[in-house]
């Protein structure tokens, strides 16, 4: 226990209440203690022996700080991470997030400060209800009133002399929300229950305690107290009950008006078992998909998604032109064959994984990123990527990967990337706190930081910005592993819901790491994969953000999605299956049109979403439409977009579109939003004019051809947009071309840069 | 606690307890309170107050500048003499002798130092208002947090058509927007305004396009364009924001106030030279002029202030110059145009420089010590504020940390800085984390 605190510091302070300095002690606390009390305008400071509380009416049972206080403060907002558990606290007052560090948020109300927080010789004067009800300016405000259970709870345990719990206090073991299925009508309002399961198998009823929240506050809200509240609209959400960092949930349903049936769906085209899994679910919604794409929609899709460029006019023309009714097929066969293949998948890949040249050095990247690209184009399996990945040691300039290692060198750094990219699991939150959402705690984030702790390096490594030397990195079981940030504790290695595989000396944890994630049973990673790239191709993961699964962030469909992954599985981690399935499903083929069902569908794939392409595609399609490229330093001329290896790479255009930024401490998601800055880039940029007007680019040749005007026109048509133009189309460009004092190199010009600054070229549709 | 303590260990808490504690404790409200009423007396408010920020690349020198130390050891004095300035009893460089002559326009601040004495580390403080969380390399360029511009486009959004946020002719390192997303990047303008040549990019038609075929090919576009739009909002069709971009494009080009202030051959001769004839002169005029159509931040980015060797000799060759001219240039003119109370004026750059000489006649990184120009938005001008010790080794009076920097930035432009915002992971986060505004350019 800290020695009482000096005297001066309580005169001086004007914060202590001034009735509390008037106040004479007429209550003491439990125990052994400190006692300090204001007596006759002097304090004083002594140590007393006091017995128990009063106890009216006989016991009163003695308040649990970790099962009463803490939930009580927690559910009152004091934990939250905008107030007291800021990094720096608030106010020099500063609790752990959601509480998960109980003995130091004790330590912190009850004695430091000097003990001011609590005033044992009267109770209800201590800061902590003062300032919490409002009595004293509190910039949180009142938080809650002297008539509320939290008050009165708080008031007892301070009147018990606020004990710590002793180790015969039962533990929280799990929560569950009740009851776990909930219908609703529209409008109406239903409560929640959730009963807590402690250590020692008794229950309680902790409804009151818990913090609610609705994923789709729009469609089914919930108050504090847990009661569910449904609104006009139809549809499926999510409510998350968290009751002292445990979580549980429910999908409240309000069905729809209108019930359909299997025999709906019977004229609806089934692809693939995915698509069976697809109508199933919106059958239950009440929604109708809409009809498949044109030929020309498809075309477009799939090579924008497959390999990230424009299908060129003879490509149009030839699949437009092909009988076969299986063309859809034999060019998704094709497509995946395409040079560009490895190219715009290194750059999604890139997104996710490549480091920040300033920390890792440039030579390292470079040489990541040539792996990558080589890894595609063989297509090799996506688990002896991940293994390569994972494992890799060596010198960084000589062996891709190890840049990784290299970036990642921190263990608690690894762990949350890991989990991330390859097991869709963002523990990051666990890295300071229980995550507020989900189970993970710190001790799953450190333990899985100790399957990177037996690594070591020797080398300079960078001397930004520039490369400096090598580095070398091994696996060495005299590494030092990695310990628990609040316990000390040396953790054992063990994934998220995975086994502990503790340090065997000669085996480099991270292949046993891979060697469970590559099992087919494990839970995350073929999910995690399949999720990832099925959002690729149809805008939206299945579990949406695609790399967030948790419990309160259900897949919108699991059936479809454990087919997936085991499909997946089965076919040995076969990216270019895995594509290839999903490009053939109808659901992938859908029209981006909604019918009036489905229009409000975003998650369910009742009709394709449409999508701006991203940075390099779409600078990669206006260089093959004007046939003129952007040269970037270090790259070959005439390199593709697709190919820059490196988001540091001057690009106005793609900044102007968004690339990741390399600077960023997370791999963030790119910024689809339309912005000024796009649009005037596309209108006015001399960049884009240079092409248009290039000697020896492709507008320049269409001006300079003999073709009859309608020709070029639909040349142009089907370069553009994989479809020849329709009359009315056909007549305004021909309109422009011929009309009179029309100057006919500026009128093809005005021809390409309406259609680039069109929708239909921007978007992915 | 570590974070209290002063560059040199000098506790805050002691320190405001023997300089000016009786002073303090004017909360942000309040301050708030008083710029209202003092704007609304003056006609302006803070709303509208724009602000124009100069980032001088690799830490100037304190002692070459604004905080000379005559009486120092020759081997921390350096070789330059200090002048004295408008303001009787200050002295700066004497590298800098037209902005000495105006010193009672301008205020400058003497004691903001922190501790971070790498380029990528201090740029990310004083870009951001936000210390980064694990050191940072020189050549780093990283982002932990919104930058100062990035918020203020947050808050402030679209005006005339123009971009919130511009930055010439590059973004500085930290300058982005991290969480607030890449529609509060900066517009980078890059180029040299200095030269015959040079055009704004993107805003205006590319030289060859002929208003009369812009108008023809914009007519051709919204024929083509026939993609069917989804209206009702459920459907959260893309293709409207995409139709809104393109509106605010075309409001922009057809503007002629904004398309006006984009062209630098609008201005005057005597007007140019006052800036100075070259890059970094004639991007504080574009900067004035983006600043006078409603762009309401502007950095102006210039390189090379990390003068690691010949210092002397390279601010003689004209860099102390070129600064000079052009930094009170802005400042004269925009009192002559009425348009300093509306304008907020900085020029820093990430630390200041070592007080000895080193072997190569140069100066190295020292965040000790720094000095900070402001001007404008109520800012009282011939302000000292603030004092390094007579060595010039580290601030010693009324010390201020990089966080009061930025209180006072937001605090002027009329944003909270102690709002809450949130990552995209949903975790809370403070603008600024403490800090309180500087309260002597408050009065």
């Amino acid at each position: 226990m800290r020695p009482p605190p000096p005297c001066e510091s309580f005169r001086s302070d004007s914060r202590v209440p001034s009735r509390a300095r008037r106040s004479t002690v007429s209550i003491a606390r439990t125990g052994l203690g400190s006692l300090i009390a204001l007596w006759l305008g002097s304090l004083v400071s002594l140590r007393a022996e006091t017995p128990a509380a009063p106890t009216p009416g006989g016991k009163t049972a003695p308040v649990s700080f970790l099962n009463e206080i803490m939930p009580h403060l927690t559910k009152a907002g004091c934990s939250s991470g905008g107030c007291h558990s800021k990094p720096e606290g608030q106010n020099n007052f500063k609790l752990s997030v959601f509480g998960y560090d109980p003995q130091q948020d004790y330590n912190e109300m009850v004695h430091d400060a000097r003990g001011r927080r609590v005033f044992f010789a009267a109770p209800e004067e201590s800061l902590l209800l003062q300032k919490a009800t409002g009595k004293i300016a509190h910039e949180g405000g009142s938080r809650f009133t002297e008539n509320s259970e939290t008050y009165k709870k708080l008031l007892l345990w301070l009147q018990q002399g606020a004990p710590f719990d002793g180790p015969e206090t039962p533990r929280l073991s799990k929560i569950e929300v009740q009851p776990r299925q909930v219908t609703l009508n529209p409008g109406e309002a239903k409560p929640l229950k959730v009963i807590a399961t402690f250590s020692d198998g008794s229950t309680r009823d902790v409804s009151g305690l818990t913090v609610y929240s609705s994923n789709d506050k729009d469609l089914v809200a919930v108050n504090e107290s847990g009661v569910l509240q449904a609104s006009q609209n139809r549809g499926e959400a999510v409510v998350v009950a968290n009751y002292m960092g445990i979580v549980d949930v429910v999908r409240p349903v309000i069905p729809p008006a209108k019930r359909l049936s299997a025999d709906d769906f019977k004229t609806f085209p089934v692809h693939s078992e995915a698509d069976r899994f697809v109508y199933k679910r919106l059958e239950s919604l009440g929604l109708l998909p809409s009809g498949l794409c044109s030929d020309a929609e498809f075309l477009r899709r799939s090579t924008l998604d497959a390999i990230g460029r424009l299908p060129t006019a003879e490509e149009a023309v030839a699949f437009l032109a092909d009988p076969s009714p299986n063309k859809r097929s034999t060019w998704i066969a094709k497509v995946l064959d395409d040079p560009n293949y490895a190219d715009h998948w290194a750059v999604k890949w890139g997104d996710l994984i490549r480091p920040n040249p300033s920390r890792v050095g440039v030579k390292p990247v470079y040489l990541l990123d040539l792996w990558l690209r080589d890894a595609f184009r063989k297509n090799m399996s996506y688990d002896a990527m991940v293994r390569e990945l994972l494992t890799a040691k060596g010198n960084t300039h000589q062996d891709g990967p190890v840049a990784i290692v290299r970036d990642k060198r921190d263990p608690v750094d690894a762990s949350g990337f890991v989990s991330q990219i390859f097991l869709g699991v963002r523990m990051e939150c666990a890295k300071c706190h229980h995550h507020p959402s989900e189970k993970w705690t710190q001790e799953d984030y450190y333990q899985m930081a100790a399957f990177f702790g037996k690594m070591r390096a020797r080398g300079q490594g960078i001397s930004a910005p520039i490369s400096g030397e090598a580095e070398l990195w091994w696996y060495d079981p005299a590494g030092k592993g990695v310990t628990h940030p609040i316990t000390d504790a040396t953790m054992t290695p063990k994934a998220p819901d995975g086994p502990e595989m503790p340090y065997t000396a000669g085996v480099d944890p991270r292949k046993q790491l891979v060697d469970w994630m590559v099992r087919p049973d494990n839970p995350f990673f073929a999910r995690a994969l399949v999720n990832r790239i099925w959002g690729e191709f149809l805008g939206k993961g299945i579990v949406d953000p695609v790399d967030d699964f948790r419990a309160s962030n259900p897949p919108s469909n699991p059936e479809l999605l454990d087919w997936l992954a085991e499909d997946f599985t089965a076919h040995q981690y076969d990216l270019k299956h895995l594509m290839r399935t999903i490009m053939e499903t109808a659901a992938y083929q859908r029209s981006s049109l909604p019918n009036s069902s489905n229009l409000a569908d975003q998650r369910n794939y009742a009709h394709a979403l449409r999508r701006r392409l991203p940075a390099e595609v779409l600078l990669d399609a206006v260089g093959d439409l004007t046939g003129s490229r952007d040269t970037f330093s270090g790259l070959h001329p005439g390199a593709r977009a697709v190919q820059t290896w490196n988001h540091k790479l001057t690009s106005e255009f793609m900044d102007a579109f968004g690339r990741p930024n390399a600077s960023l401490e997370c791999p963030c998601e790119r910024e689809r939003k339309p912005t000024v800055v796009q649009s005037l880039h596309l209108m006015n940029s001399t960049a884009f004019q240079t092409k248009l007007t290039a000697p020896k680019g492709r507008v320049s040749a269409w001006t300079t051809s003999s073709k009859p005007p309608q020709e070029i026109v639909r040349d142009i048509y089907l370069s553009a947009l994989a479809r020849p133009p329709d009359a009315t189309e056909e007549l305004a460009a021909m309109t422009h071309l011929t009309r009179e004092g029309a100057v006919k190199a500026e009128a093809v010009q005005d021809l390409v840069w309406a259609l680039v600054n069109t929708a239909e070229f921007v978007f992915n549709h | 606690m570590e974070s209290t303590l002063n560059c040199n260990g000098i506790g805050r808490r002691n320190f405001l307890q023997l300089g000016f504690g009786a002073l303090g404790g004017l909360g942000f409200t309040e301050l708030l309170q008083r710029r209202a009423e003092a704007a609304k007396a003056k006609g302006t408010s803070t709303n509208n107050i724009n602000c124009i920020l100069i980032w001088l690349d690799g830490g100037p020198s304190h002692y070459e500048t604004f905080d000379p130390k005559p009486d120092a050891p020759a081997d921390i004095r350096g070789e330059f003499k200090s002048i004295p300035t408008s303001i009787p009893g200050v002295h700066f460089s004497e590298t800098i002798p037209t902005l000495a002559k105006i010193a009672d326009k301008f205020a400058v601040v003497r004691s903001i130092c922190h501790k971070d004495p790498n380029h990528g580390g201090g740029n990310h403080y004083l870009m951001t208002g936000t210390a980064t969380p694990v050191p940072v390399g020189c050549g780093a360029v990283v982002s932990f947090h919104p930058s100062i511009g990035s918020m203020v486009s947050h808050e402030r959004g679209i005006r005339n058509g123009l971009p919130a946020y511009v930055s010439l002719p590059s973004m500085s390192r930290s300058g982005g927007p991290n969480f607030l997303g890449a529609q509060h990047a900066p517009f980078v303008i890059s180029g040299d305004p200095s030269q015959t040549s040079f055009r704004v990019r993107d805003v205006t038609l590319p030289a060859e396009i002929s208003e009369g075929r812009a108008q023809s090919r914009n007519a051709l576009l919204s024929s083509l364009d026939r993609m069917q739009r989804i209206h009702e909002a459920a459907a959260e069709d893309p293709l409207l924001g995409f139709d809104q971009s393109y509106k605010q494009g075309f409001n922009l080009l057809g503007s002629q106030k904004a398309q006006a202030a984009f062209d630098l051959s609008k201005e005057p001769e005597a007007i140019r030279k006052l800036y100075g004839q070259n890059d970094f002169g004639q991007r504080l005029l574009l900067a004035r002029r983006l600043a006078e159509v409603g762009v309401s931040f502007t950095v102006a980015y210039w390189g090379g202030w990390d003068h690691h060797k010949t210092i002397f000799k390279t601010f003689r060759d004209g860099y102390a110059q070129k600064l000079d001219v052009a930094l009170s240039g802005l400042i004269i003119d925009l009192e002559q145009r009425g348009m300093l109370d509306s304008t907020l004026v900085v020029c820093l750059g990430e630390f200041g420089r070592t007080p000895k000489v080193n072997k190569d006649a140069g100066r190295d990184h020292w965040p000790g010590a720094m000095s900070v120009f402001m001007a404008g938005a109520g800012i009282p001008g011939g302000a000292v504020i603030g004092a390094t010790d007579p060595k010039g080794y580290y601030a010693a009076d009324n010390i201020y940390a990089p966080e009061d920097f930025a209180v006072s930035l937001y605090t002027k432009l009329g944003i909270d800085p102690h709002q809450m915002l949130h990552t995209n992971a949903g975790r809370p986060v403070q603008l600024v984390n403490g800090g309180r505004p500087i309260k002597e350019l408050f009065v």
